[in-house]
């Protein structure tokens, strides 16, 4: 039934969004720096829902919080966040979402490829983030990279090894949802 | 249950709380751009403005600065990336680097505008319900092509219902991790995905479930939209925020 498809395909979107509005403050304590689980979900969003539905999912979630409903991480919502010095990331999410989803594809079982889907998707996003973060605070290159960049690399390659573990054993119980 | 943040929408009834949720989003859109072509003196003006505005709605300001100390951090850190990073006649001058009267104004001026970009939300979110700022976004959404805007706001509504549910679920998560001694563990991909896994498996379970619910209760997204009615006292303040404007630009060109 298609339209029962798209429902639940509505409530998964909105389900991955919530993950990622709730992954801002979800930390796991490894090391110095705690790893944030956002990243991880909106690479998720990608491999689980696909290009466009992920996209969906990631539009959702910046317009819920560009309104000032609190989703963003530290609580407080609204355009100012994206605005805001952070805001090249949030808005990097949207090409990043939809690279992740397009390179992966319907793959279900190619590791290889959800791990290349990822780190398209991770250079598309810092791109974003980290030339918005220079034109608001206006340092030079490098300085902005030892910011907004070197400190989360090693955390993202951590992360990007699990979303594709853990991708690998949801797609099965989500398309099994899906196909029925 | 689980809250997300005790930064929200506060009862009340003064003329913030009242006016129409389409309104309120066209004069925070107004200010913003506003303040981003403005200078000090501009500023000071927006910001004594919204300051009185604020204090009339007699919101909960101790609450939203224990909110935004974290903001005030990253504000205070953008500063000195400013401070230090822009070349002009030096005040102070250390070996390494030095500080500039160009500087310190470019630095104050970006925090400053931010700030009040930041307490302009601040003003909205706690005088406007959720529902009211859904059935707004989905007005506004309408006439834009290629996006449904009722399935827009359909989401908009589970993403708020769902994160409360996550959170909880997070919470017993990492406590049956510990229960295990999973922390004990070296490995990082593997703490990841034995906390990520449950709770994504999980939740999926519970939107699985919920989406079973709305069937069973005959879902459809043609249902009767939110009325919104736009009374004398929103184009009255529409015209007000309008001179607002008008004048500030005018002050600080």
């Amino acid at each position: 039934m298609k339209n029962s498809n798209q429902l639940r395909m509505i409530v998964f979107a909105s389900l991955l969004a919530a993950l990622m509005a709730a992954g801002a403050y979800l930390a796991i304590p490894i090391g110095p720096v705690p790893i944030v689980l956002q990243n991880m979900f909106v690479f998720l969003a990608g491999l689980l829902l696909g290009s466009r539905w992920g996209l969906a999912s990631v539009g959702v979630y910046l317009l819920t919080g560009a309104c000032g409903l609190p989703v963003f991480a530290g609580g407080l919502g609204g355009i100012g966040r994206i605005v805001g010095p952070t805001g090249g990331y949030l808005i990097g999410y949207l090409p990043a979402v939809f690279i992740v989803g397009y390179i992966s594809g319907k793959s279900t079982t190619r590791i290889g490829r959800d791990v290349l889907a990822m780190i398209c998707g991770t250079i598309v996003l810092y791109a974003c983030g980290v030339t918005w973060l220079k034109t608001l605070t206006g340092m030079t290159w490098s300085k902005t990279l030892i910011v907004g960049m070197y400190p989360f690399l090693v955390g993202d390659a951590l992360k990007i090894a699990a979303a594709a573990v853990i991708a690998r054993a949801l797609r099965p119980i989500i398309g099994k949802g899906l196909r029925q | 249950m689980a809250e997300l943040t005790s930064f929200s929408f506060s009862a009340g009834d003064s003329l913030l709380h009242r006016l129409d949720a389409r309104f309120k989003i066209i004069f925070i859109i107004f200010l913003t751009l506003v303040s981003l072509n403005v200078y000090f003196r501009g500023l000071g003006f927006l910001t004594f403005i919204l300051l009185g505005a604020v204090f009339y709605a007699r919101l909960p300001f101790d609450s939203g600065l224990k909110e935004l100390r974290y903001f005030l951090i990253l504000l205070f850190l953008i500063f000195l990336a400013r401070v230090l990073s822009t070349h002009g006649v030096p005040i102070i001058d250390l070996k390494y680097f030095s500080v500039s009267m160009e500087g310190i104004y470019s630095g104050i001026l970006v925090c400053w505008r931010l700030a009040l970009i930041v307490i302009l939300g601040f003003a909205f979110i706690s005088t406007t319900p959720p529902s009211a700022i859904k059935a707004a976004v989905q007005w506004f959404l309408k006439p834009v092509p290629f996006i449904p805007e009722k399935k827009v706001a359909i989401m908009m509504g589970l993403i708020l219902r769902f994160v409360p549910v996550i959170l909880d679920q997070a919470r017993e998560t990492a406590e049956a991790q510990k229960a295990r001694a999973v922390e004990n563990r070296k490995n990082p991909v593997y703490r990841l995905t034995k906390f990520g896994f449950p709770l994504i498996n999980r939740t999926f379970q519970r939107a699985d479930d919920l989406v079973v619910a709305m069937e069973a209760r005959a879902f459809t997204e043609n249902r009767r939209d939110p009325e919104l009615i736009a009374h004398k006292q929103d184009w009255m303040a529409l015209i007000a925020v309008g001179c607002l404007c008008v004048s500030v630009l005018l002050l600080s060109s």
